[in-house]
């Protein structure tokens, strides 16, 4: 017994005795001796390693680094053996473990087909033929970027030049034909080792390349501007284009840059394509950012809390952007967060800060409870749960005062749904299913009701598949969910009708009077453009390319014909010809023209979201 | 000393120790066969006391009375085999080992290197001894305990190994037999040996003597002992390094010279077809042809082996390689390369072999399910030749008889071709881009008409799968290599090879042919590499240095360097004319399966499984070969490992390389089939 463990040990794997009587009874042969059998196991042993070891030299003719059964197939073959039929798999056989009763056991799952099925499964596509692709691996030594070849910096190295500014350096030089000084000695001994260790540290360089600059300029003026193809264009080539880690000191101060602006400026629109931004940075898979957090962060933290994102908050979907914003911090912290820079528990307890906070305004809570509720259950079941008592005083107060300011209220109605979506996945594990609506009402106060029809929908298998297919919507279009179902925000679309024949959608007209923010109707403008297509407005492109080209004033404005700039709210007139774009909530405006929906599609200004632009689109033109 | 020579006198002495060591031992090996003999008697007649008393004194333990005891089975095992008979106490072989591991731990270090060399050879055998014997577990213990401190370039041939611990399993065991037919050499310096021998002769160990007097072949040189970089580079081998006297063969390297008649032909069209011939032909004589002005003393006799006669369409086409060579940019160290990837899309993971024709215009690709494909790689589609009836009515005499034979409507970019049974191992094309040759598992090799796009001929001699096939540079031959552990020589015109190259120890993985087409280099699992006279068909160099098999191969254009790669993921860099290993270069992570020299020689290009091309710098090895440096002596031999030789390293996406090749203008051309599908869809 102690030799069979040795061997075992050392050999690996080994056929046992009891395979081979098993195997012996299938073919016939009852009551094999013991030690037949072990002679046997360990005979099969040896001829099954033999095998492998032929099949070995077959994968290696073949180019492969995976041994297939192919190559068992052929060896066996090699030495005359009939190899097995019926066990072609070009890729890994997976084998699934399973014990019990002290047994250990390691099996191929095979599925037994319904031949009917297989008759009726319609044909697989025919395979895609053999074709030949060319492509620049370098030239004269240099790679290009191009989407065939790696990207010059691994994920690897940029994760490293963190750590080792020399790696840098070497990124660098990948990119640069080297400066060749070394020149060969005849005489092999005396000077090489003069050479070999006279080794001058680079100096890492942060210029662009012309190429890059305007790569640079292109994108950002595209993500920024008036035309939606052409943002998504570019979003699309931040997403997947390899070699951008150069660029990504300038994208991330341009977005810090533009956060910082656009968020003293209440430009709602903006501030959502530079989250789009973050998005398509952060799913690129060549990219590294955790250099840049510092940047992006406190970016995207200010579009989840910010106290007012837009100049009416009381119509504007800046809610959207909130969700948008606080979803990207949970992917980052999921990808960033780690022991040492403690990122998730420093963002969670900035939320939690706003959330506790009385005094914070409640599109901030808004977005604290957002933010909160992206980053997972125990984060909401250890920061949201304690203080949902307390947010429902507050909100209660709110719908149910007497002093109605609508901005508020529709933050409420908003909150509210938060909760709704977030805390019952939770509180359906947490709670027992027959904890009545008391419990709840004492422990959640004002949304005890609410939380628990909602826990109760959870619950239901039925109602569990509906809320998913309601989640999955909401994702989708969540803005126009949240303000369709607002009752406060019902507002009148009136065409005024403009130089040129053009329309605008005018300011809507609130029921509630005057709201308290410090907007008025005439300056609730978000992106201010020319009437004039994009491609004949030089100032239009002159002051993106002030913005692209200096990063200390990164005024992302596109500023039309009207020759205004940037300038402060109450000083425009009504009269200018301005366009204010913005997904509107549905209104009483059904008058239709024509002339706004071309007008809206010209300046591409449609959508904020790709995933929804289409129900913006026919919201705006419903509005107009 | 100074009149003899170091071998003669080496080898001499070898023998004469040798049988000093024999006769001590017997002597040691008959007392104990007595005190063995006498215990087996007390035991039969049941004299217990006797027995225990004798035991103790004599100090044998208990075991050591089974093999006597056990009758011999041997009878049905294969005679061969009883080299390892021995009748020895199996605990002793634990023993000896160790001893003679102390021994070497306690000698000098400038010997320790050179003396560790002998423990490898020395375990296996041992092993082989005590499993011979059926002590099998004590050959297990003692594989065990001491396998692990072998090198680990040897852990392959222990992997095979440890899967032996029956005595029925050592017949037919490829390794086994190659253990068993042959000495494993060991290079050593006359200091180190002679240690080695005191120490022999004061132990008196008898299995030890046994195994270092019959399966060792000890090759005493005079000089310093080799450092352990020296002895590494050149070890490896299944059996050790190459004996002293196995690279003296004379070995003509140099290129044929061309044949006189091309020469005035040649300018003649050079003057019909440029205008500014006086220009052209200065710079024509440099490229090329300053070599075949003189005389070239390692070049071969033109008709050392019979070559076809040049054809005009064979001058035709050295012409315009000539005209090539002239916009020829120069790759090396100062001059970066520019590759041109060919990627092979949606292959399913089927290819098995790829080449690129000489003058850059074809690709040949095998495919593991049996098919061969032939890319054009230029605008030009490749087209079948007319059936014969309406090749009667064309006018032979036509300038453009070449042009007219063909068919156009039979166009296309690729062609398919079918026949093989079995994945197609190689496939390649014949110097005039006539003929394909392609090798495949099903143990055939077949030859392809590139006009017809038919098989002509299936060559049958291998009965297993066949590795590599290649043309000669000059067409008429080539040769083919495979599982069988031989390589062929077959003419085009006969359907039995006309040489065999036998001596490899396993299989034979690759094979080149000489650029003057009188050798044949091949690489194989044995990890050694071969250079084969085609003439005579004797085996003229043995270079040993690869720690894995060897899958490719490569002559500089000049002939005289040898680059050779495999499954090690090293490039080794061999002076054909003296069989010394000049240069290592390490780099690659994962096997190397494509090697290509520049057009002027100055830059190797590799690639393989690690999805990269790698440029290396051969003009500074060339530059820093040691001239003075006697290769008689091993220890005065240095193998240039500098890290520096590695110019560039660009890398695919997921892309293995598979094939390289320099175009006549040094542009390089990498090829592989793309791996990952999601890199297909970018």
């Amino acid at each position: 017994m102690a030799e069979k463990e040795h061997k075992e040990i050392k050999i690996g794997s080994h056929i046992p005795a009891e395979s081979v009587k098993v195997v012996a009874e299938s073919v016939g042969i009852a009551g094999l001796p013991d030690d037949a059998a072990t002679q046997l196991a360990e005979d099969c042993t040896y001829r099954l390693k033999q095998v492998v070891q032929d099949a070995i030299k077959f994968m290696h003719h073949g180019k492969r680094k995976k041994l297939s059964t192919a190559d068992f197939d052929n060896a066996l073959r090699s030495k005359n053996i009939e190899p097995l039929y019926g066990f072609q798999s070009k890729d890994h056989i997976p084998f699934r473990f399973a014990s019990g009763g002290g047994r250990e056991l390691h099996f191929t799952e095979e599925k037994e087909l319904d031949l009917q099925d297989v008759i009726n499964t319609p044909l697989p596509k025919v395979p895609l033929d053999l074709s030949l692709k060319a492509h620049w691996l370098c030239i004269e030594g240099v790679q290009p970027t191009v989407p065939e070849n790696p990207p010059p910096a691994s994920k690897d190295q940029q994760q490293k030049e963190i750590l080792d500014t020399s790696v840098k350096t070497v990124i660098d030089k990948q990119q640069k034909p080297r400066p060749i000084l070394e020149q060969p000695t005849k005489t092999k001994h005396k000077h090489k080792g003069i050479t070999d260790l006279a080794k001058v540290k680079d100096l890492s360089t942060h210029e662009l390349s012309v190429e890059q600059q305007l790569y640079y300029k292109e994108i950002t003026e595209a993500c920024v501007g008036p035309d939606e193809s052409r943002r998504s264009e570019a979003l699309q080539s931040l997403a997947t284009d390899p070699g951008l880690h150069q660029m990504l000191p300038r994208f991330s101060t341009f977005i810090s840059e533009g956060v910082k602006i656009n968020v003293v400026q209440n430009n709602l629109a903006l501030l959502i394509y530079l989250m789009r931004m973050v998005k398509s940075l952060m799913d690129n898979q060549t990219l590294y950012l955790e250099k840049y957090l510092h940047e992006f962060i406190p970016a995207v933290s200010t579009c989840i809390v910010s106290k007012q994102l837009c100049i009416r908050p009381d119509v504007d979907n800046h809610w959207a952007l909130r969700d948008f914003a606080a979803r990207l911090m949970g992917q980052m912290c999921k990808i960033f967060s780690t022991s040492t820079n403690n990122i998730q528990a420093r963002i969670t307890k900035t939320f939690n800060l706003a959330l506790t906070n009385e005094r914070a305004a409640l599109a901030t809570q808004y977005g604290a409870v957002a933010g909160l509720g992206e980053m997972g259950s125990e984060v909401i079941k250890s920061f949201l749960l304690p203080h949902v008592k307390d947010l429902g005083d507050r909100i209660k107060t709110v719908t149910d005062g007497v002093v109605l300011n609508p901005a508020d209220k529709i933050a409420a109605e908003n909150i509210k749904k938060l909760i709704a979506k977030y805390l019952p996945p939770v509180l359906k594990i947490l709670k027992g299913s027959s904890v009545p609506v008391e419990d709840y009402n004492t422990e959640f106060g004002y949304f005890g009701p609410l939380i628990h029809a909602a826990v109760g929908r959870e619950r239901k298998p039925s109602g569990n598949q509906a809320s998913q297919i309601a989640k999955a919507a909401m994702s989708q279009g969540r803005p126009q969910v949240y303000i369709q179902q607002s009752p406060q925000a019902i507002n009148t679309g009136q065409g005024r009708p403009l130089s040129g024949g053009i329309r605008t959608p005018t300011t809507p007209i609130l029921q509630g009077g005057q709201p308290k923010t410090p907007s008025t109707p005439g300056q609730q403008k978000i992106v201010i453009m020319s009437s004039q297509p994009r491609q004949s407005t030089p100032q239009a492109e002159k002051s993106v390319n002030i913005s692209s080209s200096n990063n200390s004033q990164t005024v992302v404005k596109v500023v039309g014909s009207s020759s205004q700039g940037i300038s402060v709210p109450g000083q425009r007139t009504s009269t200018t010809p301005k366009i204010v774009v913005m997904s509107m909530p549905q209104g009483s405006g059904s008058n239709q023209s024509p002339s706004v929906n071309n007008l809206s599609q010209d300046l591409g200004v449609r959508s904020v979201f790709n995933d929804q632009s289409a129900s913006n689109i026919k919201k705006e033109n419903e509005n107009g | 000393m100074a009149g003899q020579t170091p071998g003669m006198f080496g080898s001499s002495r070898n023998v004469a120790v040798n049988s000093t060591l024999q006769n001590e031992a017997k002597s040691d090996f008959s007392d104990k066969q007595t005190l063995l003999a006498v215990l087996q008697f007390l035991k039969k007649n049941n004299l217990k006391g006797t027995e225990d008393l004798l035991k103790r004194e004599a100090g044998i333990k208990d075991d050591d009375v089974i093999p006597q005891t056990a009758p011999p089975s041997e009878t049905d095992v294969s005679h061969a085999l009883a080299a390892y008979k021995s009748a020895d106490d199996p605990s002793l072989y634990m023993d000896h080992y160790t001893d003679l591991k102390n021994f070497i731990e306690s000698c000098l270090d400038v010997h320790k290197v050179e003396l560790s060399m002998v423990l490898y050879p020395v375990f296996v055998h041992m092993y082989l001894e005590l499993v011979y014997n059926e002590h099998e577990r004590h050959a297990i213990i003692f594989f065990q305990k001491f396998s692990i401190e072998q090198e680990d370039y040897y852990q392959d041939d222990l992997n095979q190994l440890s899967t032996v611990t029956k005595k029925e399993h050592m017949k037919g065991n490829q390794l086994m037999e190659n253990f068993k037919g042959s000495r494993f050499v060991i290079k050593m310096s006359r200091d180190s040996y002679n240690h080695l021998k005191r120490h022999l002769q004061e132990k008196k160990m008898k299995p030890l003597l046994n195994i270092i007097q019959e399966h060792l072949f000890i090759d005493v040189f005079d000089g310093v002992p080799r450092s352990k970089q020296q002895i590494q580079a050149t070890s490896g081998a299944v059996l050790g390094e190459n004996e002293r006297d196995a690279n003296k063969a004379k070995v003509f390297y140099g290129l044929l010279k061309e044949p006189e008649i091309n020469m005035p032909v040649e300018e003649e069209e050079e003057s019909v077809e440029v205008t500014d011939k006086s220009k052209k032909k200065k710079v024509k004589k440099d490229p090329l042809l300053t070599k075949k002005a003189k005389n070239d003393p390692h070049a071969p006799q033109l008709n050392r082996i019979p070559l076809p006669e040049m054809k005009d369409n064979d001058k035709l086409e050295k012409i315009t390689a000539y005209r090539e060579a002239l916009r020829r940019v120069k790759v090396g160290r100062d001059h970066p390369p520019t590759i041109c990837f060919y990627t092979m899309l949606n292959s399913y993971k089927g290819v098995t072999s790829l080449d690129i024709a000489e003058d850059s215009s074809l690709m040949a690709a095998g495919f593991a399910d049996s098919t061969i494909r032939v890319f054009s790689m230029t605008p030009q589609p490749l087209r079948c030749m007319k059936i014969a009836s309406s090749l009667e009515g064309i006018d032979k005499e036509a300038d453009d008889v070449l042009e007219r034979m063909m068919d156009d409507r039979t166009a296309s970019d690729s062609k398919l071709l079918l026949g093989h049974s079995g994945p197609v191992y190689a496939a390649r094309f014949s110097r005039d881009r006539k003929y394909l040759i392609s090798s495949s598992e099903d143990g055939t090799v077949r030859l392809w008409s590139l006009f017809t796009w038919t098989n002509l001929v299936c060559y049958k001699g291998h009965n297993h799968p066949v590795w590599d096939v290649e043309f000669s540079p000059y067409g008429h031959y080539f040769v083919s290599v495979g599982q069988d552990r031989v390589a062929r020589l077959w003419s085009t015109d006969h359907h039995q090879p006309l040489r065999m190259f036998a001596g490899h120890l396993s299989d034979v993985d690759c094979v080149k042919f000489h650029p003057n087409s009188n050798y044949v280099v091949t690489g194989s699992s044995d990890r050694t590499i071969r250079l084969w006279d085609i003439l005579n068909g004797n085996c003229v160099r043995l270079l040993t240095g690869h720690k894995g098999s060897v899958q490719v191969l490569a002559f500089t254009p000049d002939g005289r360097f040898l680059a050779s790669a495999g499954v090690d993921c090293m490039v080794l860099l061999w002076d054909i004319a003296s069989g010394t290993l000049l240069a290592q270069m390490k780099g690659h992570t994962e096997t190397v399966y494509s090697l290509c020299f520049g057009r002027d020689g100055a830059a190797l290009a590799s690639g393989g499984l690690d999805c990269s091309v790698k440029l290396w710098d051969i003009a500074r090895v060339i530059q820093e070969i040691d001239t003075e440096a006697d290769i008689s002596i091993p220890s005065s031999v240095n193998v240039n490992d500098n890290p520096k030789l590695l110019l560039e390293s660009y890398s695919t996406k997921a892309t293995p390389v598979l094939a390289l090749h320099f175009t006549r203008r040094n542009l390089l051309i990498a090829s592989g089939p793309a791996q990952i599908p999601e890199s297909t869809k970018t």
